[in-house]
């Protein structure tokens, strides 16, 4: 009888482990599943800046925002990550990967040496981008310059540090469907949609979280506790940004300044570096998006009387 | 006795002061910073986007209150204030007191750049060229010296 009760569980725990190994292959993209392509590092600038890569990739402490050495620290509820080097330095950035490693890395949270990414790198966002835009920015990277040195690892506690899990938190979160424009809308909400849901992972830090650090979906752009620690993201819907025409949620993506005249602060500043070099267009576009967010109610704020 | 009972009611008194000076600091920072928002977008920030007449007494007195400001910024958040309560929904960041250089640098950035607006619009268009600086300097400072509490 025990023998039996044995064999059963070492049979249920090579079932259990094989379907966890198998919800847990990191996904890739084929290098020859990329059709023919010449690449626009123009379009890639612009892809850059939606994609605000350099708010995280740009080496911390220093003016220049295209000096993608990688270092700034990001603080989480899992641990500390350390934003890697995407200089085209070839040892210690993406000099030699190839556009296939790179399409992975950006639509599927992959790593050239086929382990998941945590998802600090919003690549559940990205999975809406297009194709082509990632090949741009690809070719847009390489005209940058490369700058040496390696970035430390992440200081992330067991068990979130075995990658292999985080193909669970993909297969739970992350929705790797390309952005599906509504025909329904206008070409500019469409535009905003796609680059407010997508490059411009606003809802990354603009939505509550659960315990796992998924994404609450029917509380998107709600706003919630800030992810990196201290203090609190505002709720981008309707709800909390119905006071402001689209006029004025373009202009604050242009110049950081609301329309009570107060400035973006903590992160906000880095998203505007990058949102301030979009064309009006863009701006407008997303602007529009996001003044049709419908209104939806966030966490519970904390007390404002509360003690610093 | 009466010697002890002077101590103890000078101390309370002293303290009550110190109190109430650390309300006044707090005060002075918040209603120095509204006014500043009041300024940016209110009178300047609808000039600057054409919704409203280019009025040189307006731009003046908020250029004023900024390099006033400027003034002030060294001194706003004095050590008293560390554990004050702040109602609203900013506080001061603790990185004002532990990177004291760094918020320092920031300030003088600012009383650069608006001390040079001061010089230097005259007119709609030195406005435009100089007003977007402005805004910057206000969020390259409240970037990492302070925080948003709801």
């Amino acid at each position: 009888m025990l023998r039996r009760i044995f064999l059963a569980l070492v049979v249920a725990a090579v079932i259990g482990g094989a379907i966890f190994w198998w919800l847990t292959i990191p996904a890739t993209v084929a290098a020859n599943s990329l059709p023919a392509y010449t690449p626009d590092p123009a379009n890639g600038l612009t892809t850059f800046n939606a994609g605000g890569c350099s708010s995280c990739h740009a080496v911390p402490g220093q003016p220049d925002r295209l000096k993608l050495g990688g270092g700034l620290a990001i603080p989480s509820p899992f641990g500390t990550f350390h934003s890697p080097n995407i200089s085209p330095d070839p040892t210690d950035g993406i000099g030699r990967w190839t556009e296939a490693e790179f399409v992975s890395a950006v639509l599927k949270g992959t790593a050239p040496s086929g382990a998941h990414y945590f998802p600090a790198f919003p690549y559940a966002s990205y999975a809406n981008a297009r194709i082509e835009d990632i090949r741009d920015l690809f070719a847009y990277l390489k005209t940058l310059a490369p700058v040496a040195g390696k970035v430390r690892d992440h200081d992330v506690p067991f068990p979130f540090n075995v990658r292999r899990n985080v193909g669970i938190w993909k297969f739970l979160f992350a929705d790797d469907r390309p952005f599906q424009p509504d025909p329904a809308r206008s070409a500019q909400w469409n535009r905003g949609a796609y680059l407010v849901n997508g490059f411009g992972h606003c809802a990354e830090c603009h939505s509550p979280r659960n315990f796992l650090g998924g994404i609450v979906a029917a509380q998107r752009f709600a706003g919630g506790p800030n992810p990196e620690g201290e203090g609190w993201v505002p709720n981008i819907t309707q709800k909390r940004l119905a006071d402001w025409s689209a006029k004025d949620i373009a202009f604050f993506l242009e110049t950081g300044q609301t329309p009570e005249g107060d400035s973006a602060g903590g992160s906000m500043v880095r998203v505007i570096r990058n949102t301030s070099q979009l064309s009006a267009e863009d701006r407008a576009a997303m602007a529009e998006y996001i003044k049709s967010l419908p209104p939806l109610e966030g966490p519970p704020r904390p007390k404002k009387a509360a003690k610093s | 006795m009466m010697m002890r009972t002077i101590v103890v009611v000078t101390t309370l008194v002293l303290g009550a002061g110190a109190g109430m000076a650390q309300q006044d600091a707090v005060k002075l920072a918040q209603d120095t910073m509204k006014a500043n928002g009041k300024n940016m977008g209110a009178v300047l920030g609808p000039m600057f986007k054409g919704e409203k007449p280019y009025d040189q007494a307006a731009v003046d007195a908020a250029l004023n209150q900024f390099v006033d400001t400027a003034k002030k910024l060294p001194t706003m958040f004095p050590d008293s204030v560390k554990d004050a309560k702040w109602e609203g929904d900013f506080s001061p960041s603790p990185k004002i007191w532990t990177d004291k250089a760094g918020y320092d640098a920031k300030v003088a950035s600012f009383a650069k750049v608006v001390n040079e607006a001061k010089a230097k619009v005259k007119d709609l268009d030195t406005l435009k060229a100089n007003f977007p600086g402005i805004g910057k300097e206000c969020g390259a400072c409240h970037e990492t010296y302070r925080l948003k509490k709801g």
